[in-house]
């Protein structure tokens, strides 16, 4: 599996120089978990996938606006494949208005970090991968039906068997439990 | 200096995207002015990144690579800006017709929504529905209080999430001044009371139905609709 470094590698060499090998290892990579992390949240199959080509059309068009200073590859992804989901579900459910979550203003309005936050940012996703290693089974199922699922309290309450007025406080153990771990340090 | 944030799960719901939509204007208007929350947000949108690389890779058709360098090579022969026409260009307060005191800006994320003119709702409150252009059934709207006036009692059978744009009330628990957003729920009856030094603006989500207390509050909320 490409490191978080490769990765970035990767989007620069398609951002300036329409490097298709290199697309085409990112799209092998993020391809087939963003269709996953799609039919998760209830998208079809067929429409999963194609929202997955489309993320990755938006990663070939978007690459020169990717800032490593600011998140790491599989977090910008994340964010482009979110916005294709909300986007699309808010279309279906209203024809009249197709723009939902505005891809790059909360980004665009922010001052760009300095070149050395680049080493800050990489280290800080490494302790979130780390964390969410240490989290129990019980509260890790949380965390991805709390990103993933379409009805994310419906679905932890039916998961975990458990009624639907806890599963809120559920979700807050599982948030602080992971703050801990990001804030701690590692021994 | 900003007090009160929303917890670690309502963020992550925002990074997810998971919230009802007027939950999500509510909070995300105190994310984009609360340089904490912002951070925070990027971190549990990293959650959300981790979580990505962490998935099962589904199993995609085995064309679907160069399906997608067709379409790449397809929108590249057509305009690269044909995306989303119409979406810069449009003033962004269009649609927002209630005014706003000298100075204050409307919160970037009600762009493309659109509210009414300030109502009257009793002596020295007004208020003003807010209609998002994707969920028109999202209950959300724009308090105007004048100073020293307070809201009558009430309590929630669901979410209620605040944030102040202006101002500051005292709610009998604490204090909350322009920046601070709050969340309430069914467990919480208050009588939010602004302060005497000037009016308070405040942008509110309502999931459920408000239950105010006394026969003249009650009218009231049958008027705003809560």
């Amino acid at each position: 599996m490409p490191t978080s470094e490769e990765l970035s590698e990767l989007v620069r060499a398609v951002a300036t120089g329409g490097d298709r090998q290199a697309f085409a290892v990112l799209f092998k990579h993020f391809a087939p978990r963003v269709a996953t992390y799609l039919a998760r949240g209830g998208t079809p199959a067929a429409t999963a996938e194609e929202l997955a080509q489309e993320t990755l059309v938006a990663v070939w068009r978007k690459a020169a606006s990717f800032d490593a200073a600011r998140a790491g590859v599989s977090t910008w992804v994340f964010t482009i494949a979110r916005n294709l989901r909300i986007d699309r579900h808010r279309r279906d459910g209203d024809a009249d208005h197709p723009e939902a979550l505005d891809d790059e203003g909360d980004d665009a309005a922010d001052p760009a970090p300095a070149p050395d936050e680049r080493l800050a940012t990489l280290e800080r996703e490494r302790r979130i991968r780390a964390a969410l290693r240490r989290l129990p089974p019980e509260q890790s199922l949380i965390l991805q039906l709390s990103y993933f699922a379409e009805q994310p309290h419906a679905s932890i309450a039916r998961d975990l068997s458990i009624p639907l007025g806890t599963v809120k406080s559920r979700i807050r153990l599982a948030m602080q439990h992971l703050r801990r771990l990001i804030d701690a340090p590692e021994s | 200096m900003i007090r009160h944030h929303p917890d670690d799960a309502m963020l992550a719901a925002l990074a997810a995207a998971t919230l009802p939509r007027g939950q999500e204007v509510v909070t995300a208007a105190h994310v984009e002015r609360c340089a904490r929350c912002g951070a925070r947000l990027r971190e549990l949108e990293a959650v959300g990144g981790a979580l990505l690389e962490d998935a099962e890779p589904a199993l995609l058709a085995p064309e679907a690579l160069a399906r997608t360098l067709a379409r790449i090579d397809a929108s590249r022969a057509t305009s690269p800006t044909a995306c989303r026409p119409g979406v810069t260009a449009r003033d962004p307060s269009e649609g927002l017709q209630a005014s706003l005191p000298d100075g204050m800006t409307w919160p970037r994320s009600l762009h493309g929504a659109a509210t009414t003119r300030w109502r009257w709702l009793g002596p020295g409150m007004r208020w003003s529905r807010v209609t998002l252009a994707d969920d028109r059934a999202a209950n959300v709207f724009l308090l105007r209080i004048a100073a020293g006036k307070s809201l009558p009692v009430h309590s929630h059978r669901g979410i209620e999430l605040t944030q102040v744009l202006y101002g500051a009330f005292h709610d009998g628990r604490e204090r909350f001044a322009a920046g601070d957003f709050d969340e309430t729920d069914d467990t919480v009856r208050h009588q939010p009371v602004v302060e005497a030094g000037g009016e308070c603006i405040c942008l509110a989500s309502v999931e459920g139905r408000v239950a105010f207390d006394g026969r003249i509050a009650r009218v009231l909320g049958a008027l705003v609709g809560m």
